[in-house]
């Protein structure tokens, strides 16, 4: 039936058109890596790669430092100093982290203190002298607080225990 | 502007009167594209041919061929309607018997719903 095979021809034809403009618009915005100056521009990509991932060139083992894509050089540890907001020492910043988690009590060091005394709640500054009393994370049935300079970073307690009213 | 247009479009048809007066009848062809579309079958079958064109490297094909032809002839050189010549006559003679077979009959079963 041939008003059959006209409108098959006309739906095939608008798919052809739409082929045809999608690869007009590729090749038209240079999207297509595979025409022969992309060729050209894939191999110098690839030496620049080469050339990056060079290790005699400034990568790890020259001297200590990684030079950035700016000529930069920064240290593997940052070397600025501050003082730590908690224990008030000065820190280098490359190391507060570990510093923040002993000062903080997160290790298992007894550093917690289990202390009861609402004064204790206003000294914002603590030594972080461990008690005598086994401070452990969970399953205490004592009271537990974070040593309380915690409460002074954040604005919110940390307890891991039941926290008692005192 | 000695460049070409991407795509070359036939001029607007100019508006005549005697058209009017004419009463131009629309072919049957015209009329089954207009229910095709206005019930959204017609969407729904291209959807369909795309799908199976794909899944059949057909596109793909097609693709290449482009990719051929604008190699050859420059890239800045190509029209949208260039591509279309160049790919129609390959592009119509590899669809899958399969596919052409599915589509003819849908859309036969589509006249024959719209023709009661």
């Amino acid at each position: 039936m041939l008003l059959l095979s006209d409108i098959f021809e006309d739906l095939l034809d608008s798919i052809i058109v739409d082929v045809a403009s999608e690869s007009h618009r590729i090749a038209r915005l240079g999207l297509d890596r595979n025409l022969d100056e992309e060729e050209e521009e894939l191999r110098l990509s690839a030496e620049a790669r080469a050339r990056a991932s060079n290790p005699s060139h400034s990568g790890e083992t020259n001297g200590k430092y990684v030079v950035d894509i700016f000529g930069q050089t920064h240290p593997a540890i940052a070397n600025e100093i501050f003082e730590c907001m908690n224990c008030g020492r000065s820190i280098m910043a490359g190391r507060f982290a570990p510093h923040l988690e002993k000062c903080m009590g997160k290790g298992r060091k007894a550093r917690l203190k289990s202390t009861r005394s609402t004064t204790a709640a206003q000294n914002r500054y603590s030594r972080g002298s461990p008690l005598s009393s086994q401070s452990r994370f969970s399953n205490s049935t004592t009271i537990n607080r974070l040593s309380n300079g915690s409460s002074g970073i954040a604005g919110h307690e940390y307890s891991n225990g039941k926290l008692e009213e005192l | 502007m000695s460049r070409r247009h991407s795509v070359n479009r036939p001029p607007t048809p100019d508006v005549q009167d005697d058209d009017d007066d004419r009463a131009k009848e629309p072919t049957l062809v015209e009329i089954v594209n207009i229910k095709l579309i206005e019930s959204g079958e017609k969407e729904r079958l291209m959807e369909l041919v795309r799908e199976r064109l794909v899944e059949c490297g057909w596109k793909d094909e097609m693709r290449a061929l482009c990719r051929a032809f604008i190699k050859k002839n420059g890239r800045d050189n190509v029209t949208v309607d260039d591509l279309v010549r160049a790919i129609t006559p390959k592009g119509r003679a590899s669809i899958p018997d399969s596919v052409k077979a599915e589509l003819l009959q849908k859309i036969r079963t589509f006249l024959v719903s719209v023709a009661y």
